[in-house]
Order: C-alpha cells, then structure tokens, then sequence
C-alpha cells in the first residue's frame, strides 16, 4: 500500500486541498439519514442502558423483579448486549462511516430514500429481536441472540445502508483512498460474510457438535476486531491528524496493520476456547494468532501516540480528541488483555469469570463508542449547520463516561480475578465463590448508574440541539458557518 | 489511480483465509464425526435423549440459562473441574463427541453458577445424585434446598392447582410460607417438568477412546490405555503452549 507520504496527502481532503468549500454541501446531503441513524443510536443506547441497570441489579440481588418471565437475568441480559450491539453500536457506526466515506470520497448523497428505508429496516429487525428475546425465541448463542425471524430482515437492511455508503465512495471524487477508508471499506465487506455465514451454520441449518462453538468464537471476535475496531479506527485515523493539524506518524505502518489485523487478527478469537471441547490445534492456533496481535498494537502506538506526542495539550481543549484518547488507550488494553487471556496459565483463571465480560465491555464501550462518541461530536453541529445546545452537557458526558468505565471495567477485572482464584481452588465452596463477587457486582452496577447518566447529557443534548436546528429563526447560513469551529472544541 | 479493486482482492482473501482455516477446515475435519458404537453395550455414544429433556432443552434455551452456566468440563489440571481434587465437575473432560447429537451447542461463557454439563451424575454433599423432585424444589426457590444459592427462583415454572381426587406425585412439598393454600398444591408446569427432564439428562459419563488420554500437568499420572497416539501428542503440545 505504497502511498504519497508527503504531509499533504496524510491530511485529510478538506484541509489539505481547496476543496473546503464543499464540505458543507456534503454535510448538508447527509442530514436526514444521519439524524435518522443518530437518533435511533440514542434511543437503542438507552434502552440497554435501562435493561442493564436491571439486569446488573439482578446479578448481585437475584430475587429482584424474579417473578416476570420476561425479566429473567438469562433473557434481559442478551437482551441487553444485543440492544447495545445492533441497536445503539451498529446505527452509531453506519452514521460514523457514512459521514467519514462521504467527506473522505467528496462525495455528496445522492438522494437518501434507500437509506431511510435501511435504517427503518435495520431498526424493525432489531426491535423485533429484542423483543423475541425477552419473549423466550432467543438462540441462546452469545452475541447472536436474535431469534432467527429478525436476522434476515437485519441483513436486507444492512445490504441496504452499506450498499449506499458503497455509492458515496464511488460517487465521490477524490482518487486517493485514505487509512479510514480502507477499514470501512473492508468492514463493509467483512461484517454480512461473517454475519450471514454464522446465521446459517448456526441458526438455520446447524453444523455439528462443537464445530458451532468454533464459528461462534470466529463470529463474535470479528464482529469485535473487523467490524467495531474497524470502523473506530477509521474514525481515529481522520480525526487525529485533522485535529492536530498534523500527519499520523509513521503513517506508512498504517497499511502494514491494517494486512495485519485483518489476516492473522481474524483468527485471533479462536483463543478463547483454550480448554474447551474443540480439537487441540484449534486452541494452539488461536493462541497464535492472538501472540501476532502484539505487531498491530505497536504499529498503533507508534502512529497515535507518535501523533499525540507534544501535543497532549489538545486533548484538553478538545471534546473529540479526548474522547478518542480515551478510546485508544482502551484499544491498546484491550489488545494487551487479548494476548494475556491466550496464556494457557491465564486462561485457566479468567476463563469463564467477570473478566471476559470487563474485556467485551473495555472494547464495546471503552473503545468503540467512546470513539464513537468523539466522532459524532465534530459530526453533529456540522450536519445540523448549528453548534451544541449545551458545553456543560458535553462535560458531564465526557467525565461521567471516562469514570464510568474505568469504574465498570475496573471492578469487573478485579472482581473476575478474585473470582477465577477462588473457582480454580476447589476448596472454596461455590456460594462462597459467588459472595466474594457481590461487592465488585455492586461496584459495577454504581459504574452502570454513572454511565447512564453521561449517556443521558448526551441524548438530551443531542435533541436539544436538533431542536434548535429545526427551530425556524435559523440564523443565516454564512453566521452559522463562521461558529462551527468551535462548536465541536 | 484507483487501488480499490486491489484493496477489495485484499480484504477478500484476508477473511477468506481465516474462513477457510477456521470455520471450513473444521466443518470438513470433524463436523461429519460419527458416534461411538460400543459393541458390548450395543449402544452407539452419545445417547440420544429422551424427548422430554429434548423439550426441556428448548426450554433452558429460551430462558437464557447459558447466560451463567457453562456446559464444558476442562480436563484435569486446566480450572480446578475436574481429576484429582477438583470441584468433581465431571468423572472426566468434556471432548467433542459429546455433544454430537445437539442440534445447539451451548457450551457456554460464563460461570456465574456452577458448569451443568455432568450434572445428574454429580453426588451432592450427602452423597445422593439430584433427583426430579430435589430439582423441582430449587427451580421453585433455590433457597429451600442450599440456602446460600444465588440463583434466581423459577417459581414461574409452576402452578398452583386445586387437589381433586388423589394429591400429584409431583407436588412440592412445601412448608410455612411457602406453602399452597389449603385445598391446593404446587406442581410444575409442562415446561418445568421439561426442563428438570433435560437437566437430568445431563450426563457424560461414557469413556470415549479419546478421553482416556489426556495430559495432566504434574507428572505422575496414570499412563496412557489404548494406543491413540495422535490425540495424546496434539494435547500434549498443547498443554506445555
């Protein structure tokens, strides 16, 4: 992937070039869809907000809310993690990429009807699914939940959405492609195989024995690594440099990561069925696979904290590059923790405790949408041409949601420590397992209350802003232009 | 110049690469295993299993029950699950074969509550192996048999009915506060019955050739039986990774 390294081109387009002025014409094309995928982003992140307040409060005091059927911890909790995944993560990330392809392509949207009829799609399928969940039709397959009545309708919708970004991308034009588009390109690309082939071979014509545990691991750790970590890093690799006005570092290491991630990083997931039932060169693999995923992570340090370096100052300043600070060094923890979690004298003590669930939290929340989150601040005020209704709210966003997670990961990664001590000395009797637990759980369950409270000031401040972008005293274009900059500051 | 159609070559032939190493190569080498046809039994292992803990697993499906429970045994020395003293989880490690006649593999991720997938066959404290009726009494209010549980009740799997005629065999036998109105007794429901039905079905106590040659960590271990040599090296290799 040889490319142009002069500064220039590392820039994105809109800075690098005199083609500014078309930005606005950009953002404006993309209002309604992303307004459309945004809201719905924020009303899904509520719901699994609410359903894992229940389900967390459940954990530590089971006979909470136990006579509903519907409310049983084995029910609200995928209900939970699939509203997080597909309803607020996946609309956040169609947003994200749809933005992202469209500036970096310079390409307005031609026409958004195809678009709004996806997302429609996509969000009937998800709530349908959730819905089948908490109603008993779950698959029991952990990150594919969703009965097997909701999942066609989600990949019409998917074909729908991504078809469409595809269009931008070729619509646009600008010839170069940029590190961010490769991985949403290939994100595109990767998510409906891996989608659709553990649909199948799961759901709708079983292969079989532990064969399905093999394709579950291959699913849902690229579901992580190709589709969320993509899209996160897309964002990462056009906001840093466009924010501190200077090229990533070591960008020709980009595409030497981006080959890396995406050959030996999908096999990396495997990993986490050392010691199952499931034949020994499988795990031996797998382990491998994950011990590679160390080359990424320093080609990753190397160009984010190679870019931040002397300009730690910026982070302050800026709402984007803090939250996306954060979210990198959640990435890199989460790819140390993957590499730790393949050791077989680690495995035998985290396997199967809180600690798998701290990680899956580490990269759904304290990378991907803490990314996500960054994005959408630069993101919104520019496709709804007015700044943010509200700085306090974005404060309290950033800080509720940094504590947060460190509380939340935190004390699950202790609490699941202790836990796998505990369960790995066959003396302690089980209860007494399950006791030593309660005060992390508890812990967990105040981080789960903070977040909420930070994904609240978002949402709020989200609508707010919306309505008074729609509000009809708009000021005139050319004044809101001139207060964008530092809308998003 | 335009590098997408090499870029999309590329992002093809990286998945494809793990697809076929991972979820094809696996289908091909042991997603057609076979069972085990023990010639002096006359029975091919797994068992099949009866159709009422069939019912009982759609019913542990869709309640979510995997969300806690793992259904893997690790072999010896791997977790404190089973071999010399261990949590006695299972009378050896879960391996492949075993879950061949399961249209849905539920091995599970998390350990909230203790692994199930040997349960009927595990002795409790006092010796005895669970019974439908011991079952029943937990699912209702896991309180009533182990007072320190943090399971959930289930009490939603059963019903209250009037007594005519002869009281049910499966009544709860249920004290104080607990107790049916007089007149009245507490039995599962269908999906109760089904679902105990399933839990004590859970049993893996045949002895595959492949299980009996498994490495353990410290050295002094039995030796190998039947000269199954390939299995031994590969889980050789990998328990010293």
């Amino acid at each position: 992937m040889a490319k142009d390294p002069s500064p220039s081109s590392e820039l994105t387009p809109e800075r690098a070039s005199p083609h500014s002025a078309e930005a606005p014409v950009i953002d404006a094309s993309l209002r309604t869809p992303l307004v459309v995928l945004i809201g719905s982003a924020l009303v899904w992140l509520l719901i699994a907000s609410v359903l894992g307040l229940v389900s967390a409060w459940k954990l530590h005091t089971p006979a909470f809310l136990d006579s509903c059927e519907f409310l049983t911890y084995g029910r609200i909790q995928p209900a939970q993690s699939n509203a997080f995944i597909y309803g607020w993560s996946f609309n956040a990330a169609f947003a994200v990429s749809l933005w992202l392809m469209a500036r970096l392509s310079r390409g307005a949207l031609p026409g958004c009807g195809v678009l709004l009829i996806g997302t429609l799609f996509w969000n009937a399928g998800v709530t349908l699914g959730i819905g089948g969940i908490l109603t008993g039709f779950s698959t029991s397959i952990e990150w594919l939940e969703l009965p097997g009545f909701a999942t066609p309708l989600l990949l019409v919708a998917y074909a729908l959405i991504a078809a469409w970004t595809l269009v931008v991308f070729r619509a646009g034009r600008s010839h170069e492609i940029y590190a961010s588009q490769w991985y949403i390109f290939a994100a595109l690309f990767w998510f409906p195989w891996i989608y659709s082939i553990a649909q199948v071979m799961l759901v709708f014509s079983p292969v079989r024995g532990t064969v399905q545990s093999v394709v579950q691991a291959w699913f849902a750790s690229n579901l992580f690594l190709l589709w969320f970590a993509s899209i996160a890093l897309a964002a990462i690799y056009y906001f840093l440099p466009k924010l501190l006005l200077k090229p990533v570092s070591n960008y020709y290491l980009a595409s030497l990561s981006f080959w890396w991630f995406a050959v030996f990083g999908s096999w990396a997931g495997i990993s986490r069925l050392i010691g199952g039932p499931v034949p020994a060169w499988v795990q031996t693999v797998g382990a491998a696979a994950s011990f590679m995923l160390i080359v990424p992570l320093v080609i990753l340090w190397m160009n984010f904290f190679g870019t931040l370096s002397n300009r730690w100052s910026s982070l302050k300043g800026d709402i984007t590059l803090r939250f996306m600070g954060f979210g990198i060094v959640a990435f890199m923890l989460v790819l140390a923790v993957w590499v730790l979690g393949a050791l077989h004298g680690v495995a035998a003590i985290t396997q199967f405790t809180y600690v798998t669930v701290a990680e899956a939290q580490l990269g759904l929340y304290g990378f991907f949408s803490m990314v996500v989150f960054g994005a959408l601040y630069y993101i919104v005020p520019r496709v709804l041409n007015t700044s943010w209704a509200s700085k306090p709210l974005i404060g309290l966003h950033f800080t509720a949601s940094a504590v947060g997670v460190v509380l939340l990961v935190g004390s699950l990664a202790v609490g699941g420590i202790s836990q796998g001590r505990l369960l790995a000395d066959a003396s302690v009797a089980f209860a007494d397992v399950t006791k030593a637990t309660q005060p992390y759980l508890f812990a967990a369950n105040i981080a789960l209350v903070i977040l909420a409270v930070g994904q609240l000031a978002f949402a709020l401040n989200f609508f707010w802003t919306l309505g008074r972008a729609a509000a009809p005293a708009v000021r005139s274009a050319k004044d809101l232009l001139s207060v964008q900059p530092e809308a998003a500051r | 110049m335009n590098r997408a159609p090499f870029i999309f070559l590329g992002v093809f032939c990286a998945l494809a690469f793990s697809f076929v190493g991972l979820v094809l190569t696996n289908q091909l080498t042991y997603g057609s295993f076979t069972t085990h046809v023990d010639e002096d039994e006359g029975k091919a292992f797994p068992l099949q299993s009866p159709g009422l803990a069939a019912q009982g697993k759609l019913v542990y499906q869709d309640l979510g029950c995997v969300a806690c429970h793992t259904q893997q045994v690790r072999r010896p020395g791997f977790g404190s699950d089973t071999g010399e003293g261990s949590r006695g989880w299972g009378e050896r490690q879960s391996v492949a074969r075993d879950y061949l006649r399961e249209s849905r593999v539920l091995i599970g991720s998390q350990r909230v509550g203790p692994d199930l997938r040997n349960f009927a066959a595990r002795k409790n404290a006092a010796g005895t192996e669970p019974t439908a009726e011991s079952l029943y009494h937990y699912l209702f209010d896991p309180t009533l048999v182990s007072k320190d549980s943090a399971m959930p009740r289930y009490a939603f799997l059963f019903k209250s009915q009037q007594i005519l005629g002869e009281p049910s065999t499966k009544a709860l036998k249920l004290t104080g506060t607990h107790a049916a109105q007089p007149g009245y007794e507490i039995v599962p429901t269908a999906r109760g019955e089904a679902l105990v039905a399933y839990l004590l079905s859970l049993k893996d106590t045949y002895a595959y050739p492949e299980t009996k040659n498994v490495y353990t960590p410290p050295a002094p271990q039995k030796k190998a039986g039947a000269p199954h040599g390939e299995t031994k090296v590969e889980e050789k290799k990998e328990g010293h990774q």
